[in-house]
C-alpha cells in the first residue's frame, strides 16, 4: 500500500478517531473551564492557609505525568471496587472513556486555575475601584467588570491549554479508547505502513491550525478596542506539553 | 576628491547620505576632523544627528558615502539585490577598533564586570596579550575616577559611572577618534555633571571628538568646531564664537531658543 | 502496606527504584541531545537564508503540533522499517532487527524537546540588550567574536526559566516510553500493579515519585536563575 491508497481505504477509521479526540478534548475542555473559575477567584481571594490544599492540588497535576494520572484513575479505581460498586459508581469508572475524561479534566483545571489567576490579577485595579465606585456590589464588579476583562486576558493562555489538551488526549488510546492515534495504531498494526503516522501527524497538524485561526478571530470579535494593539504581557501564549 | 593633507590621523567623512524606506533622513553630509579636533553636532530630534554619527563607524549602514581614516577607505557599494554594504567588512572592522564610540544607552556588558568591560576590545579583537591590557585598563579606570569600582558589575553602578565606564572601555582601545552619542542624555540631571567633566579633560589632553549633544554649555566652551544640521543636512558651521555670536541662520536661533 | 516497597524478593522496591533509573537515565541523555537540537534549530530559524529559516519554522510547528506519543511511534515503528530495510539492504539473510526503546525514546524526546526549547532560545536571542550588540561591532568586533562573547554568555540567562519548565514536561514525557515497553518508572510501576493487584497503591507512589523530581528540578532551576542573574539588576 502507498501513501494515497492508504488513506483512501482507511479514513472512515481515522475519522472515527479524529471525531473521539475531539470530543474527548472539547468535553474535558469545558468542564474544566466551569470548574477552574470559581477554584481561580477562590485562589486569587482566600489566605494562605486555605489556598494550601488547591495549591498542592495544582503542583500534583502539574508536576505527574499525565499518563499516571490516566492509569491512578482507570486502573486504580479496581483497588476500591467494592466500595465503588456500593454507591453504585462502579459502572461510570468501568468505561475508558469515563475515566479519560475524568482524568484530563482533573488535569486542565489545575492549568486554567493558573491561567485564570493570571487573568485576575491582570485586571488593573484601577478598573474594579472605578466599578465600585459607582455603587456596584462585589458580584456586579465580578460580572461587570472582572470577568470579562480576565477572560479578554486570559484567552490566548486558555487556547494554547486546550491544544494542550488535544495532544495530551493522545494517551486515551493506552487504555484502549480509540481516539485519532488509537486507530492510527491499529490500522499501522495491520498493514504494517508507516504512512498512516504521516497522515494522523497532517490530521493532528491541520486540527491545531484551524483551532488557532478560529480562536484568533474570536479574540479579534471579543477585543475591537484590541485591535491594532500589542496584546498584552499575559496574553502570550505559554508553551509546554503534558 | 582625497583631501588627506598628509596627517594620517585625519578623519574624513563623504556624501553621507542615508534612507530609511522612502525618507532620506541624511541628504550628503560631509565632515573632516583634523587631530585635536572636538566638533560638536547639535540639531533638534529627527535632523540626522545620531544617525549620521552611526554611520561614521557604519553601526548605520550609510546609502551612498566614503569614510577615509588612517589608511582605511570604506567605500558603500550596492549588491546584486540593491542593498548598500561595504566594499569590505575586514575594513570595516579595522576602522571600528580605530573610532572609539560611547552610546547614549552606555550599553556595558551586563554579564561582565567593569575591568572586563575595559578590557574586552583590546584582548578579543586586538590580540593583545591580557597582562598588558590589564594595567591599561586599570589606568583608564583611574582617569575616568573609578579604579575602586572594578569588580563591580555594570549594574552595581549609577548611571554617570556607568558612562564613565563605558568612556575608559572606548579608550582602552587607543582610538584615533571618539565618537559620542549624547552621552548625557539618559542620565539623571545630577550625573551629568561628572561625565562632562571626564569628556571636558578628554579634549583638553588633545583627543580628537565628535559629540551629538544638547548641552549648549559642551559646545560653547569645549568644542573648536560646531555642526548644526537640519533635516539631513549641514545648515550652518563653524567655530562656536563666532556660530554663537552672530547665529546667521535663522533656524539655528530657533533651535538656540527652543534649547533654552 | 509498606512491605509491599520493600527491597529484594519480598516486595517491590528494588524493581522501582529501577525503573526510577531509567527514567532519570532516559531524561539526562535526552536533555543535552535535545537542548543542542533546539539550538541550531533556534539558528536555523533565525537564518537569514530563506530555506534554513522556513526549514527551522517547519520543524518547530510540526513537532510542537503533534501528539508526542505520535512522534514516538512514528519514531519507533518507523526507524524499525527503516533499520530493516538497510539492514536487508545489507544483507539479505540478515533477522530481524529491533530498536531499542531506550534509544527510540531518547530520539523522539529529543525531536520534541529540540522543538521546544528551539522556540525558547529564539525568544532568549530576540530579548538580548541589542545596545549590547551595537558595542561589540563598535570595538571592531566580527559578527562571530558577537555571537561568542556577548551573546551565547547572556542568552541562557533569558532561556533558564523556559529551558526549566521544558525539563519537567520532559520528565513527564518519559512516561509515554513505557508504552513501548521501555522498563522505566511507568512500566515497572504496571508491572508490580499486574503481581500485586493493588494498582491505586502503586500508581500513586509512581505519581509521587514524578512530582518528588520534578519539585527539586524546579528547586533547581530556581537557584540556577539566581546565579545566572548575578551582577544583572533591572536599575
Amino acid at each position: 500500500m502507498d501513501f494515497i491508497n492508504v488513506i483512501i481505504t482507511f479514513w472512515p477509521k481515522l475519522l472515527h478517531g479524529l471525531g473521539l479526540t475531539l470530543l474527548l478534548t472539547g468535553l474535558s475542555a469545558v468542564l474544566a473551564g466551569a470548574i477552574s473559575l470559581p477554584l481561580a477567584v477562590f485562589r486569587t481571594t482566600a489566605g494562605p492557609w486555605a489556598q494550601f490544599p488547591m495549591r498542592l492540588y495544582i503542583s500534583f497535576m502539574r508536576g505527574t505525568p499525565l499518563l499516571g494520572q490516566l492509569f491512578l484513575i482507570y486502573y486504580g479505581s479496581g483497588q476500591f471496587r467494592a466500595e465503588l460498586q456500593s454507591i453504585g459508581l462502579w459502572s461510570f469508572f468501568r468505561d475508558p472513556f469515563n475515566c479519560a475524561v475524568l482524568a484530563f479534566t482533573l488535569n486542565s483545571t489545575a492549568y486554567q486555575i493558573e491561567i485564570l489567576r493570571g487573568g485576575l490579577m491582570g485586571v488593573p485595579a484601577g478598573q474594579i475601584e472605578a466599578a465600585r465606585a459607582i455603587g456596584m456590589s462585589k458580584l456586579q464588579a465580578y460580572a461587570r467588570v472582572i470577568l470579562p476583562h480576565t477572560y479578554r486576558i486570559a484567552q490566548p493562555a486558555l487556547g494554547n491549554e486546550i491544544i494542550l489538551l488535544m495532544k495530551g488526549s493522545a494517551v486515551a488510546s493506552v487504555i484502549t479508547i480509540f481516539d485519532l492515534m488509537g486507530e492510527t495504531k491499529t490500522v499501522f498494526a495491520k498493514t504494517f505502513d508507516f504512512s498512516i503516522y504521516l497522515w494522523a501527524a497532517l490530521i493532528y497538524l491541520a486540527v491545531t491550525t484551524l483551532f488557532v485561526r478560529g480562536w484568533r478571530y474570536l479574540e479579534k470579535r471579543l477585543n475591537p478596542h484590541l485591535a491594532g494593539h500589542a496584546p498584552a504581557e499575559a496574553a502570550k501564549p505559554a508553551m509546554g506539553t503534558r | 576628491m582625497n583631501t588627506t593633507n598628509g596627517n594620517t590621523k585625519t578623519l574624513i567623512v563623504e556624501d553621507i547620505h542615508k534612507s530609511f524606506g522612502p525618507v532620506e533622513v541624511l541628504r550628503g553630509i560631509s565632515l573632516t576632523a583634523k587631530e585635536h579636533d572636538v566638533i560638536s553636532i547639535l540639531g533638534s530630534s529627527g535632523s540626522g544627528k545620531s544617525t549620521f554619527l552611526r554611520c561614521i563607524n557604519l553601526l548605520e549602514m550609510p546609502t551612498s558615502g566614503r569614510i577615509h581614516l588612517h589608511g582605511d577607505h570604506i567605500e558603500i557599494v550596492k549588491d546584486s539585490k540593491g542593498n548598500s554594504r561595504p566594499k569590505s567588512m575586514r575594513q570595516v572592522e579595522h576602522m571600528r577598533t580605530k573610532l572609539g564610540m560611547v552610546f547614549q544607552q552606555f550599553n556595558l556588558w551586563t554579564h561582565m564586570t567593569v575591568l572586563e568591560n575595559v578590557m574586552e576590545g583590546p584582548v578579543t579583537v586586538l590580540k593583545q596579550p591580557k597582562n598588558e591590557v590589564k594595567d591599561r585598563a586599570e589606568a583608564m579606570l583611574a582617569r575616568v575616577g573609578l579604579s575602586e569600582r572594578k569588580n563591580y558589575y555594570p549594574s552595581g553602578l549609577s548611571g554617570g559611572q556607568q558612562q564613565r565606564v563605558a568612556i575608559a572601555r572606548a579608550l582602552c582601545m587607543e582610538p584615533d577618534v571618539m565618537l559620542f552619542d549624547e552621552p548625557t542624555s539618559a542620565l539623571d540631571p545630577e550625573l551629568v555633571g561628572e561625565v562632562l567633566q571626564v569628556m571636558r579633560k578628554l579634549a583638553e589632553e588633545g583627543r580628537t571628538m565628535i559629540v551629538v549633544t544638547h548641552e549648549m554649555s559642551f559646545a560653547r566652551d569645549v568644542s573648536s568646531e560646531v555642526v548644526f544640521l537640519h533635516k539631513g543636512q549641514i545648515e550652518e558651521q563653524g567655530p562656536p564664537k563666532t556660530m554663537f555670536k552672530d547665529q546667521n541662520s535663522d533656524r539655528f536661533r530657533q533651535f538656540l531658543s527652543k534649547v533654552r | 502496606m509498606l512491605e509491599l516497597f520493600a527491597f529484594g524478593d519480598t516486595g517491590w522496591g528494588d524493581e522501582l527504584l529501577k525503573g526510577f533509573g531509567v527514567t532519570v537515565a532516559l531524561a539526562v541523555v535526552t536533555l543535552p541531545i535535545g537542548i543542542l537540537l533546539g539550538f541550531l534549530i533556534a539558528m536555523a530559524s533565525m537564518s537569514k537564508n530563506s530555506t534554513l529559516h522556513w526549514f527551522g519554522i517547519g520543524y518547530t510547528t510540526v513537532f510542537r503540533g503533534i501528539p508526542e506519543l505520535l512522534t514516538l511511534f512514528t519514531v519507533y515503528n518507523g526507524a524499525a522499517l527503516l533499520l530493516n530495510r538497510l539492514a536487508k539492504f545489507a544483507n539479505p539473510e540478515a533477522g530481524f532487527v529491533e530498536l531499542s526503546p531506550f534509544v527510540a525514546g531518547v530520539v523522539s524526546l529529543s525531536l520534541v524537546f529540540g522543538a521546544f526549547s528551539a522556540e525558547v532560545l529564539r525568544g532568549a536571542f530576540q530579548a538580548l540588550d541589542k545596545g549590547q550588540v551595537e558595542a561589540g561591532l563598535a570595538v571592531g568586533m566580527t559578527r562571530i567574536d558577537v555571537f561568542r562573547r556577548v551573546k551565547l554568555p547572556q542568552v541562557w540567562r533569558f532561556a533558564l526559566p523556559g529551558l526549566g519548565n521544558l525539563w519537567v514536561n520532559l520528565i513527564k514525557d518519559t512516561a509515554l516510553v513505557s508504552i513501548i515497553s521501555l522498563d522505566d518508572l511507568m512500566r515497572m510501576t504496571q508491572v508490580a500493579v499486574g503481581f500485586t493487584k493493588k494498582p491505586f497503591t502503586f500508581f500513586l507512589a509512581a505519581c509521587l515519585a514524578y512530582w518528588a523530581i520534578c519539585a527539586l528540578s524546579e528547586v533547581v532551576a530556581a537557584r540556577l536563575e539566581t546565579r545566572a542573574n548575578r551582577g544583572v539588576r533591572r536599575a
